[in-house]
């Protein structure tokens, strides 16, 4: 059961003549109620009757072509440990600043890229990525004092899938993350986040984004990161993520699917994790998406600082981040590859992860 | 054994594809044309016993000379059985561009190269070479491009990447064709070492170039040598395709234009499209206004796994800069074969 303030709502369930329950509008419906699921229990009949008998149910979907990637074993990690990495001379100011561990983490990054190419092939430059990590660095540090637990739950090595919550008009909670499970994995991993696709018509943000490692959101995209061994991290609720408003703080979205399917087909476990700091950062008052819409921009926001102080008004309040990794929901282990082709099932899972995601926020917000 | 004619064989990639057939053993002959005169670097070629190599200056983009070359006792004494198409890459067209029944130089030479490989009976293999620019590029597209993706079939596509589509599908056309095997060879930049870069229509060849500000997209590059390696692969491969093929590297369109030592200077993108307008108002041609297409602004790189699986073709080159013996920096393709 979980341990959300919400369940101690009296009468937040009840139950109707033929038994099955039935929320009030003020409760989280996501909240786990204890009673067996029934789409579950029909799940768990199915996998106990075996793989042929699962997929004869799912053949009323349409034949797809077979997928050209497979899930295949994770390949050996060429990262060094951060004992094996040598530190060189302290080059800035800035460096000089960092204490030992996020030197060697930052002195790792340039392992990140395969040969000896100064950029990989969506665009992530290592010497770029070094040079904007102590900024980054300083904000985790000084501005967020960014707090995190459960670093256990991150693969050492291999493919994964982190989906988080997502809030605050600037994507800061993804910045924080990035230099948070850089800081604390051992070998140094960079997450390698996706961003929505209007991200890649915004003139210096494009191509900043993909020097430090991000990447536009599409199938393909993501199919070759999972491909290529890397963590992934993402915020399905996207854009109703960050645009929602001070009512609606903490409380998650809609979630695309495309994730959960990603992860089936390729085999990696999804890590569901919390950012608490992020909806405070920057409350939206009121978003004017007409105005939003004739701009051709994603939101409009009115903050108490903005437009009030022009740009200014868009940085974020220094509210305190804290940065929480649940346990893995290894579903391709389950489901298999085949999994991703069934409709009804993905929708299931992602309304897992997103109940997993929930229950992490809910649980860190007191 | 394998005779080959080339076409376009006295500019760069054209060359390089004569060099690389010629030391391969399984070539028995080599009939190389081109609009221009004879490369020097034939000479020794020419000069040679086997395999057999012999030049004829042909504008393949005028009907009655490309009927007059496949129709010649010369073609025919040759019983060249594999055609290797390389379209005009390394030199601007004479201004102003010869059209062939409406089409550009490109893709008449495509056409008329295309039709007379169907109706010569010798011929049962053609190789042509295209660009991987001929993909849609837009906001948000897939970093890597397989052969599968979508063309840039956009009415407003410059008139660089029409030709380069419009070749495309002619030969693309034919890849069914029972008789004839066709392969079609979708290359990204094509470098070569000293610093010069090909088939980006973003850094053309005799035009100013520019770059849109606050944009720097990621270029997939291939080397002259590994076009060449892949040519050789297709020929010998015996099967028709489109197969994309690309070298290890990309990198960024400043770093390309550094590396090839070219000024694109970062120029707001709305200000291209005007000066293309002024340019248009003041009769200046296209050649007069740099390039302003979603190259500029939007990468990608190429999925080559079909090419390596079916052509048995892998980049063999790396890209990067060298220092000369007088201090200055070039661009250096160096072979890890």
């Amino acid at each position: 059961m979980s341990e959300s303030p919400l369940q101690a709502i009296p009468g937040g369930s009840k139950r109707i003549e033929d038994g099955s329950p039935v929320f009030q509008l003020d409760r989280n419906p996501f909240l786990d109620n204890g009673l067996p699921d029934p789409l579950e229990r029909r799940l768990d009949e199915l996998e106990r009757r075996g793989p042929a008998k699962l997929r004869a149910v799912r053949s009323a979907a349409p034949a797809r072509p077979e997928p050209l990637r497979r899930a295949v074993p994770p390949r050996p990690r060429t990262t060094p440990a951060l004992s094996e990495i040598e530190l060189g001379e302290q080059r800035g100011l800035l460096d000089r600043l960092l204490p030992e561990r996020a030197r060697r983490a930052l002195a790792s990054i340039a392992h990140l890229v395969e040969g000896e190419s100064p950029y990989d092939r969506f665009g992530f430059s290592p010497d770029v990525a070094r040079r904007a990590m102590p900024w980054f660095h300083a904000l985790y540090q000084y501005y967020f004092r960014v707090e995190s637990h459960g670093h256990e739950h991150l693969p050492e090595q291999g493919r994964a899938v982190l989906a988080a919550n997502h809030a605050g008009l600037l994507p800061f909670d993804g910045a924080m993350t990035i230099v948070d499970i850089l800081l604390h994995s051992d070998p140094p991993r960079l997450a390698r986040a996706i961003v929505d696709r209007w991200a890649g018509e915004l003139p210096f943000v494009n191509v900043f984004y993909a020097r430090v490692g991000q990447v536009i959101g599409t199938r393909e995209n993501f199919a070759d990161l999972l491909d290529d061994d890397q963590l992934v991290l993402v915020f399905p609720e996207g854009i109703d993520g960050i645009r929602k408003t001070v009512t609606h703080r903490y409380r998650l979205q809609n979630f695309r699917v495309g994730f959960v399917e990603q992860a089936l087909r390729a085999g990696a476990p999804i890590v569901p994790m919390a950012i608490i700091g992020s909806d405070d950062q920057t409350p939206i008052l009121y978003d004017l998406k007409p105005l939003a819409k004739a701009l051709g921009l994603p939101v409009a926001p009115i903050t108490p600082t903005f437009p009030w102080l022009g740009p200014l008004g868009l940085l974020p309040y220094p509210v305190r981040y804290k940065i929480v990794y649940g346990e893995p929901l290894a579903y391709h282990e389950r489901f298999g590859a085949e999994g991703a082709d069934d409709a009804r099932l993905v929708q299931y899972l992602t309304r897992q992860v997103r109940r997993a995601v929930q229950q992490l926020v809910d649980r860190n917000r007191a | 054994m394998t005779r080959v004619l080339v076409t376009h064989a006295d500019e760069p990639i054209g060359r390089r594809v004569v060099k690389r057939l010629f030391h391969d053993p399984r070539v028995d002959a080599i009939f190389a044309v081109g609009d221009g005169p004879t490369p020097r670097s034939f000479d020794r070629y020419l000069a040679g016993s086997a395999p057999a190599v012999s030049y004829a200056r042909v504008d393949l983009a005028k009907h009655r000379a490309a009927s007059d070359l496949f129709h010649s006792a010369a073609f025919r004494s040759a019983e060249i059985d594999t055609v290797v198409h390389v379209p005009r890459h390394g030199s601007a067209p004479e201004a102003p561009a010869p059209l062939v029944a409406g089409l550009s130089e490109r893709t008449a030479e495509t056409r008329l190269v295309v039709q007379h490989c169907l109706e010569a009976g010798s011929v049962c293999q053609l190789v042509a070479l295209g660009s991987a620019f001929v993909y849609k590029l837009q906001p948000g597209n897939a970093n890597r491009f397989t052969e599968d993706s979508q063309l840039d079939l956009d009415p407003d596509v410059s008139a660089e990447i029409r030709s380069w589509i419009d070749a495309d599908m002619i030969v693309h056309g034919e890849v069914h064709n029972e008789r004839l095997r066709v392969v079609l060879l979708r290359a990204p930049t094509v470098v070569a070492a000293g610093g010069y870069a090909y088939m980006n229509p973003a850094l053309p060849v005799a035009k100013p170039s520019a770059r849109a500000l606050g944009f720097d997209p990621i270029c997939a590059v291939i080397s002259d040598k590994d076009v060449a390696r892949a040519v050789q692969a297709a020929v010998f491969a015996r099967r028709s395709g489109i197969y994309n093929v690309a070298g290890r590297e990309a990198v960024p369109l400043s770093v390309l234009a550094r590396w090839t030592g070219r000024r694109a200077p970062p120029v707001p993108h709305p200000l291209l499209g005007w000066a293309a307008a002024g340019a248009r108002l003041f009769g200046f041609g296209a050649e007069a206004v740099p390039f302003r297409g979603p190259a500029l602004r939007y990468g990608f790189t190429l999925d080559t796994r079909r090419a390596e699986r079916e052509l048995d073709f892998r980049p063999g080159d790396r890209i990067g800069l060298a220092r000369e013996g007088d201090g200055s920096l070039r661009l250096e393709t160096a072979s890890t074969l």
